[in-house]
């Protein structure tokens, strides 16, 4: 043998039990990613994980500045590099949820093919010993002609407490086997299954869901929605994305709880955005969007998020009065919009001002709140004449020279108002996971359910002679869960079993 | 035909042979039909002179508590008439509590009814009343969730005696609600969602039976031989944790040490600036020396058999008891009758308070942090001078430290009831697996609870914040929960596991329901602020 060769023997040799010794590592690492205990020792990684994340103040959190200020250099610097700001999003968190999604897949796949054995394979028959040492067991003697009969006297008693029976034969014994919910042996699995599929639809959310918010006044428009990313000390950036259509506000309402109240939240019902969405693939459509009540427009779902709380108003109710006397009218005239007389005037809602003030000779809001409303109103005849003029609610007076002037040859007076804001902040929000993991959810309560409420109960009964009409039926169940109902049913298919109405069988 | 000629029946164990139908539920049904129907008597004659919610609230604590006195007097007394009593209290209890709810959901939608039919509005649906609007609501609700399971665990007569422990817990719930106080606020309209009764009624039974949970993961401890000594270790702790962060940590600090404050009040606001309570923080500092000594003791104890230590562990386990008690007691005797406050606030306390005064005008942050301490300090003596008349302290000053005070003390009042006499007190309790059997069943819906929470609370958010998942604090905190009951059901199955330490998971995991229900909302900022 050549120097070379036997070089390359040794290296060979070497090779393989070098790969028998990583074949040990790979097995042993498997074993531990897949074991019951290694799942529940991750579980609590991540519980501490995120104990820590509710701790610490995360980046994107409202307030963020001043935690931020508020710690000392040291803390900072610490949390910093632990990256504790922002602990969901760190690469340790994702690696420990791949873990302990691999170990669920793992574990699942070891322990599987046991539960479906238990599910596929029904062991017909038992030992009278075996039936004994079950978690349930009983010895009852019947009279009865044969033991078929006997079996379907107890396969009937099994089916009166709801157990599917099935008589079988083996070595000349009798067996009845009775079960139901086998199928929940698989419900841990279909839980385990339910949460990676919500896993993988926040895994799509992460990565290609984007959520925006969308200022929209009335008369304006938006074709793009703002984005806010935290950096470092949690300073926010915006980013512009652009959508693929164009949303038209064509009017905001506010629902107020005390109508003479302010435009605040704890003070409002609902508020709601009209839309008119302009496509130039789909054309124009009309939306509403209401508070907890979003509109989805493809694959794009719009959210009432918060208000720009300026008084204004969304409609005004006007009481005209010719100045040279006659009978006053009531006009509604919404916001930018005009309403006519019945001589053909119109009247054009201009403007609106919550605390009318002059400051000289101009006329402006002293404040947003409706501390004396007036709207800027423009008479148009019919021969084209126009006339710009004021109408006050009660407070005219403080309104100074311009109270009680008439315009266009009325005298206006503002009546009644509904109250709005000045601006709709909308939440925009695209995201492909929301659907998987709604799945997931749904899945997640079916099979929860499924686990919990109900349990494979299993009861086997062994029917032997004892000579002449006499038979001894042992009895042995077991269930994976709710023993103390399996109890209950365990004794009615004993006592069934020994004939209805029977004294009941002598406990020992 | 044939007989049954003999019955030779092998360990058919314990079997009830009594028809166990809808009769044992009766308890259940009456509480909650008794409720329902005074609810709609409520909403029907109601008016003034109608029992208020919080008297309702009240009627439902006393009757939790003298229910609680009989089951645990059966326990050690067995006696039919005592279990009778303790069914029947809890019984009471929880038709108060659920009738205290229904009141209040009545109360509510007439307050609201005036203004909006006043106004020609149109009456909103019926369940933006649902009382669950606040943390008092919550607890409200968290209390009938734990009475309800305790009369449907109830219908096992082996586990009536229950009540003894999941009643106290739902008692100290109702005194937290008493401290918070029961006014109805408005809703905040992002909360007008029917996802609102669905999330917040799954989260009050969830929690009720994870609280039954508890108290029967106590009870497997006990029956399993965990000494008390080592029971009242924990208990000790406990409290010491509690003594240790009242009051901002002033007791055991050196610069403040065995001081106590509690928070002054601007009408029914709480401000960030505590009056000194006097005697309570030398009392606080005793109960803690006094349980440092317990711990030492029993440390001493179970490490070394040592019998003297635990002879001097248990007679400053029992002082402690008192020493806690006293606390609590003279802490609401002196806030009941404290007068002016102003003399007795700190000035240590003003710039801090300062800079909180000014923000809460409208200063930015920043801006406040560039002023010197000197200008804050006059910022909070300016207020003092002008506002100090009005303020005040009050039992609602601190609800949840005065509550956390009972809770500590109730804790050790149990670990010394559980030293009397344990061994006959296990006798007296069912097997250990009938005891497994139940914990495992209540964290098994305590998990799919939870699970539903997180599922309707995701949905929810979905739909109002545009987000099924924020890692906002109190969505963590139901998920940390929830993890940890998965990782009860884990541990039960794991080799070598089994059995206790599944129990310490049960404990652990309803510590952590605890911390997200109260911990989130008052230490933690977040969009759950409000509940």
């Amino acid at each position: 043998m050549s120097a070379i060769r036997e070089t390359a023997g040794e290296t060979l040799e070497r090779a393989a039990s070098g790969g028998v010794r990583s074949a040990g590592f790979v097995d042993r690492a498997l074993g531990l990613l897949s074991s019951v205990r290694f799942g529940v020792v991750l579980l609590m990684f991540l519980v501490l994980a995120c104990m820590a994340g509710m701790l610490v103040m995360q980046i994107n959190m409202e307030g963020f500045d001043k935690y931020f200020a508020e710690l000392t250099p040291s803390q900072r610097l610490l949390y910093s590099a632990l990256g504790l700001f922002d602990i969901y999003h760190t690469w340790y968190f994702n690696a420990l949820l791949l873990v302990l999604s691999l170990n669920i897949v793992l574990s699942s796949i070891d322990t599987f093919p046991r539960a479906w054995g238990l599910v596929a394979r029904r062991k017909l028959d038992a030992s009278a010993q075996w039936l004994r040492g079950q978690e349930q067991s009983a010895v009852i003697t019947l009279e009865g002609e044969t033991a078929e009969e006997v079996a379907g006297r107890v396969s009937a008693a099994c089916r009166s407490v709801g157990l599917r029976p099935r008589v079988s034969e083996k070595d000349g014994r009798t067996f009845v086997f009775a079960e139901r919910g086998a199928w929940n042996r698989l419900g841990a699995y279909a839980v385990h299954v339910a949460l990676l599929v919500i896993f993988a639809g926040g895994f799509l959310t992460a990565q290609l869901g984007h959520t925006g918010q969308m200022l929209l006044t009335p008369g304006g428009s938006a074709s793009e929605m703002t984005e806010t990313t935290f950096g470092e000390g949690g300073v926010p950036s915006e980013l512009k994305v652009a959508l693929p259509f164009e949303v038209e506000c064509t009017d905001i309402r506010q629902q107020l709880l005390d109508k003479d109240g302010p435009i605040s939240p704890m003070n409002t019902l609902n508020w709601s955005t009209a839309v008119r969405i302009k496509d130039a693939e789909r054309g124009e459509t009309e939306a509403l969007v209401r508070l907890n009540a979003p509109y989805d427009y493809r694959g794009y779902r719009f959210f009432q998020s918060s208000f720009v709380s300026e008084g204004k108003a969304r409609q005004i109710t006007l009481s005209v009065e010719p100045e040279e006397g006659g009978e006053a009218q009531e006009l509604i005239v919404m916001r930018d919009g005009s309403a006519a007389l019945a001589d053909g005037t119109t009247l054009q809602f201009i403007h609106f001002f919550p605390d009318f003030a002059m400051q000289g000779a101009r006329v402006g809001t002293a404040s947003e709140e409706y501390r004396n409303p007036a709207a800027a109103v423009r008479v148009v005849k019919p021969s084209g004449e126009t006339a710009l003029g004021y109408a006050f609610g009660e407070r005219a007076a403080a309104a100074g020279p311009l109270a009680g002037r008439a315009v266009g040859g009325y005298k206006l007076r503002l009546v009644d108002f509904e109250k709005v804001g000045a601006s709709h902040i909308l939440s925009v929000q695209k995201d492909p996971g929301a659907g998987v993991v709604y799945v997931g959810f749904v899945l997640l309560t079916v099979t929860l359910l499924g686990v919990f409420f109900f349990s494979h109960q299993r009861v086997w009964a062994l029917v032997e002679g004892r000579g002449g009409r006499e038979f001894e039926i042992t009895f042995g169940g077991n269930t994976n869960r709710s023993r103390l109902a399996f109890e209950q049913r365990f004794a009615r298919v004993v006592r069934a079993a020994g004939g209805v109405g029977a004294s009941g069988v002598k406990q020992s | 035909m044939s007989s049954t000629l003999k019955h030779t029946a092998v360990s058919v164990p314990e079997i009830d042979w009594k028809p166990s139908g809808l009769a044992a539920y009766l308890p259940f049904a009456l509480a909650v039909g008794g409720s329902v129907v005074l609810s709609l008597v409520r909403l029907r004659a109601g008016g003034e002179n109608f029992m208020t919610d919080g008297a309702l609230m009240m009627l439902g604590l006393a009757c939790y508590l003298l229910a609680a006195v009989f089951h645990l007097t059966d326990l050690y007394a067995p006696l039919r008439l005592f279990q009778r009593l303790g069914l029947w209290g809890a019984t009471a209890g929880v038709f108060f509590n659920a009738a205290s709810f229904g009141v209040r959901w009545v109360t509510a939608y007439e307050r609201e009814l005036a203004l909006l039919t006043r106004q020609g509005g149109e009456m909103p649906w019926a369940f933006r009343y649902v009382p669950f609007a606040n943390l008092y609501d919550l607890s409200l609700a968290f209390a009938l969730g734990a009475g309800l399971t305790t009369l449907l665990i109830a219908n096992k007569q082996n586990f009536r005696f229950l009540g003894a422990l999941s009643l106290p817990l739902a008692a100290l719930i109702l005194v937290l609600a008493r401290f918070i106080g029961d006014e109805i606020v408005n809703l905040p309209p992002v909360l007008d969602s029917y996802w609102r009764p669905i999330h917040v009624g799954t989260a009050s039974i969830a929690y009720g039976v994870a609280l039954v949970c508890f108290a029967v993961a106590v009870v497997y401890l006990l029956k399993d031989g965990v000494k008390t000594e080592s029971m009242a270790i924990a208990t000790s702790i406990f409290s010491l944790a509690v003594l240790g962060t009242v009051s901002r940590f002033s007791v055991f600090a050196p610069a403040t040490f065995g001081t106590y404050g509690a928070s002054t009040m601007s009408g029914r606001s709480s401000l960030p600036l505590r009056a000194d309570v006097p005697y309570v923080g030398w009392m606080l500092v005793l109960s803690g020396l006094l349980l440092a000594a317990v711990v030492v003791l029993f440390v001493k104890y179970l490490s070394s058999e040592n019998e003297a230590a635990r002879r001097w562990g248990r007679r400053l386990l029992k002082l402690s008891l008192v020493a806690q008690a006293g606390v609590v007691a003279v802490l609401v005797s002196q806030v009941k009758s404290m007068g002016e406050v102003v003399s007795r606030i700190d000035s240590g306390q003003y710039a801090r308070f300062g800079a909180w005064l000014l923000e809460q005008r409208g200063m930015d942050a920043s801006q406040v942090a560039a002023l010197g301490q000197l200008r804050l300090e006059r910022a909070a003596s300016e207020f003092l001078q002008t506002n100090g008349a009005g303020l005040s302290v009050s039992l609602r000053s601190n609800p949840v430290e005065l509550s956390a005070l009972i809770t500590a003390a109730a804790g050790t009042l149990f670990v010394v009831i559980f030293s009397f006499r344990t061994e006959r007190l296990r006798e007296s309790l069912p097997s250990l697996e009938k005891i497994d059997e139940l914990m495992y069943k209540t964290a098994g819906i305590t998990f799919a609870g939870l699970a539903l929470l997180l599922i309707t609370g995701a949905v929810w958010a979905n739909e109002s914040w545009g987000r099924y998942w924020g890692w906002d604090p109190k969505e963590v905190g139901a998920l940390v929960a929830w993890l940890t009951y998965g990782a009860f059901l884990h541990v039960r199955i794991s080799r070598g596991w089994t059995g206790r330490p599944a129990a310490y998971f049960a404990l652990v995991a309803f510590l952590l329901i605890v911390f997200t229900y109260l911990g989130v909302s008052y230490l933690l900022p977040g969009l759950h602020s409000y509940a």
